[in-house]
C-alpha cells in the first residue's frame, strides 16, 4: 500500500478547514460542510475498503462497526478505534479513538470552541455504511480539542432495509 | 454496471433493465438454493445489498458470463469464450486495482452515475490483453 | 493567545519521532473532495487554481517549520540557491519521497527558477476532462512552494505548468518561481553573491 507522510495529510486537512472557516463564518455551517464532504468521501472509499479487505458480506451492524474501527481506521488512518458501549438492541455503539491524525498539533481558539474539527470522519463513516445499505447517524460526543481525554463517536443504526427492485414489473 | 465496450449489440434502456433483472434473480436464486446457507430463505425473500453475492457465472454453448457483485452493489460483468475458466480472481483484481485506483479516485466520479474515464478504459483493455482475452 | 483547555497542552505533547505514514488513498480522497469543494465556490478555472494555491500556501508555511525543526536542526537558509536546493531536495523528498528531477534557472530572466518533475502523486489520479480545460491541480503544489518560500523570507510568485516532453506520453510538471525584486537585491548585496 502506498503511503504518504501523515503530516502532509494533517496539514492539508487543517488548511482546508481554515478555508471553510473563511468561507462560512458560522461554525455550525462549517461542521455541516465537513460532514457533507466526509459523506461524499465515504461513498467512494467504501469500494476501496471492500475490494482491498476482500470483504464479501457486510450486513451485520456489529460486524460492520468492528470492521470500521479495526480494519477501516487502520487502512486509511493508520490507527485503530475501540468499539464499546453497545446498547441492548445492538443498534448503537461508541467508537473511541485515542490517536487522531487529523488533529495533530491542532488547538482550537476560544472563538471556534464549537467547531467539530474532525467532523469529516463522521461523514465518511456515514457515507461508507450507506453504500452497504446501513443508514446510520454518527456524531462526536467527546472531542479532545474541546477538552475531553479521547475522541468518542456515537454510531447509531437508523435502518437497514432490503434492496428494492428499481424497475416496475412490466408484463 | 461496468463498461459496455465490446458488446455486440448496442445496449438500450430495455436491455439494461433485462440485464439488471437477470442478475437480481440469479443472485436471489443462488442464495436461496444454497445448501450451506445458515438462514433458510424463501425464493422471493427480499435481499440486502450488503449480503454479498454468491452467483459467479453461467455458461451457454457460445459464451460464458462472469459476474462479481460487491457488498456496495457494484456489478462487474464479463463475457468470454465458453472454454475460459473461473475469472473471479481477475474480476476481483479489476475491482481492487483498476476500478478503485482509476475510477473511484477520480474526482469526477460520482457513485451511481455512468462514467467514461480514458485511463480506466486503457488499463482495462491492457489487462484483458495480458490475460489473452482480447486480441 | 491560545488557551490550553485539554489535560495536556499542545506544547507538552511529545513531538512524534520519525515519520508517521498514512495511506496515499486517504490523501487522494481528501484532495479530490477539496478540489470539488473549491470548484463549487468559484466560477472559472483560474479562480479554482487560486483557491487550490491558497490551501497549498497554508500547508507550505507550516511544513517549512516542521522540516526546519526536524531535518535541519532549526537552521534556516539565508541564500537563495540554498533555499532552492532545500525545496528541490528536502521539501520534495518529504512530499513525494524523492528529490525533484530538475532545478534550473530560466534563460530569459535572472529572477526566475524552475523545478520540474513527472508523475507527481497529486496529479496522478486526476484525469482532467475537456470541460476543465487547463486546470492544473499542481496549483496546490505551487501553493506549498509559495508558502515555504514566503515563510523563509524569499517571497515569490509561484505557478505550476504542464510542459509536454518529446517522446514521453505525459507532460512534466514545472513549478515556476519568480522572486520579488527585494529578494534579488538582497542576494546581490550578500557576500559571494
Amino acid at each position: 500500500m502506498e503511503t504518504i507522510s501523515a503530516e502532509i495529510f494533517t496539514l492539508t486537512y487543517g488548511s482546508m478547514v481554515r478555508q471553510l472557516i473563511a468561507d462560512y463564518e458560522d461554525v455550525e455551517e462549517v461542521n455541516k460542510q465537513l460532514d457533507k464532504m466526509g459523506f461524499s468521501i465515504g461513498q467512494r472509499l467504501i469500494d476501496e475498503f471492500l475490494a482491498k479487505s476482500k470483504t464479501q458480506r457486510c450486513s451485520d451492524f456489529r460486524e460492520a462497526a468492528e470492521k470500521v474501527a479495526k480494519v477501516g481506521f487502520r487502512m486509511f488512518l493508520n490507527t485503530t478505534a475501540a468499539v464499546t458501549n453497545w446498547n441492548a438492541e445492538g443498534t448503537e455503539c461508541s467508537l473511541i479513538l485515542e490517536d487522531n491524525p487529523l488533529t495533530d498539533f491542532v488547538e482550537l481558539p476560544e472563538a471556534l470552541s464549537q467547531l467539530k474539527y474532525s467532523n469529516l470522519l463522521c461523514g465518511v463513516i456515514r457515507g461508507a455504511l450507506e453504500m452497504v445499505n446501513m443508514d446510520v447517524e454518527c456524531t462526536f460526543v467527546r472531542d479532545v480539542l474541546q477538552g475531553d481525554d479521547v475522541y468518542e463517536m456515537r454510531l447509531k443504526l437508523l435502518s437497514s432495509s432490503p434492496e428494492t427492485y428499481p424497475f416496475k414489473d412490466d408484463d | 454496471m461496468a463498461m459496455l465496450s465490446g458488446w455486440h449489440r448496442r445496449m438500450c434502456e430495455e436491455d439494461f433493465k433485462l440485464m439488471f433483472g437477470l442478475f437480481w434473480s440469479m443472485r436471489a436464486l443462488a442464495t436461496a438454493l444454497d445448501p450451506k446457507n445458515p438462514t433458510k430463505q424463501q425464493m422471493g425473500a427480499p435481499m440486502r445489498i450488503g449480503d454479498g453475492c454468491s452467483f459467479n457465472s453461467f455458461r451457454t454453448s457460445s459464451y460464458k458470463l462472469h459476474f462479481l457483485e460487491s457488498p456496495s452493489g457494484l456489478k462487474f460483468v464479463l463475457t468470454t469464450d465458453p472454454s475460459v475458466g473461473s475469472m473471479s480472481e481477475q474480476l476481483q483484481y479489476i475491482y481492487a486495482s483498476l476500478f478503485v485506483e482509476l475510477v473511484v479516485k477520480n474526482p469526477l466520479y460520482t457513485p451511481g452515475e455512468p462514467f467514461l474515464f480514458e485511463p480506466f478504459s486503457a488499463a482495462l483493455n491492457k489487462y484483458m490483453r495480458t490475460l489473452g482475452l482480447l486480441s | 493567545m491560545f488557551q490550553s483547555r485539554g489535560s495536556a497542552g499542545i506544547v507538552d505533547k511529545p513531538f512524534r519521532q520519525g515519520r508517521q505514514e498514512i495511506s496515499l488513498s486517504s490523501f487522494a480522497y481528501l484532495f479530490s473532495e477539496m478540489v470539488q469543494y473549491c470548484q463549487s465556490r468559484v466560477s472559472n478555472i483560474s479562480e479554482l487554481e487560486r483557491k487550490l494555491d491558497e490551501v497549498g500556501y497554508g500547508v507550505g508555511l507550516r511544513l517549512l517549520e516542521v522540516l526546519c525543526y526536524r531535518e535541519r536542526g532549526q537552521r534556516r537558509e539565508t541564500r537563495l540557491l540554498d533555499m532552492l536546493k532545500f525545496i528541490h531536495s528536502t521539501l520534495w523528498r518529504y512530499l513525494f519521497g524523492r528529490q525533484a528531477r530538475d532545478l534550473e534557472q530560466s534563460n530569459s530572466a535572472e529572477d526566475e527558477y524552475m523545478i520540474s518533475d513527472t508523475d507527481l502523486p497529486v496529479t496522478k489520479f486526476v484525469s482532467v476532462p475537456r470541460e476543465m480545460g487547463h486546470l492544473n491541480p499542481a496549483a496546490f503544489v505551487a501553493g506549498i512552494v509559495r508558502g515555504a518560500l514566503d515563510g523563509a523570507g524569499f517571497p515569490a510568485r509561484v505557478t505550476a505548468h504542464y510542459v509536454p516532453v518529446a517522446g514521453q506520453p505525459r507532460p512534466k510538471t514545472v513549478i515556476l518561481m519568480k522572486f520579488n525584486a527585494a529578494v534579488m537585491q538582497r542576494e546581490q548585496r550578500m557576500p559571494g553573491g
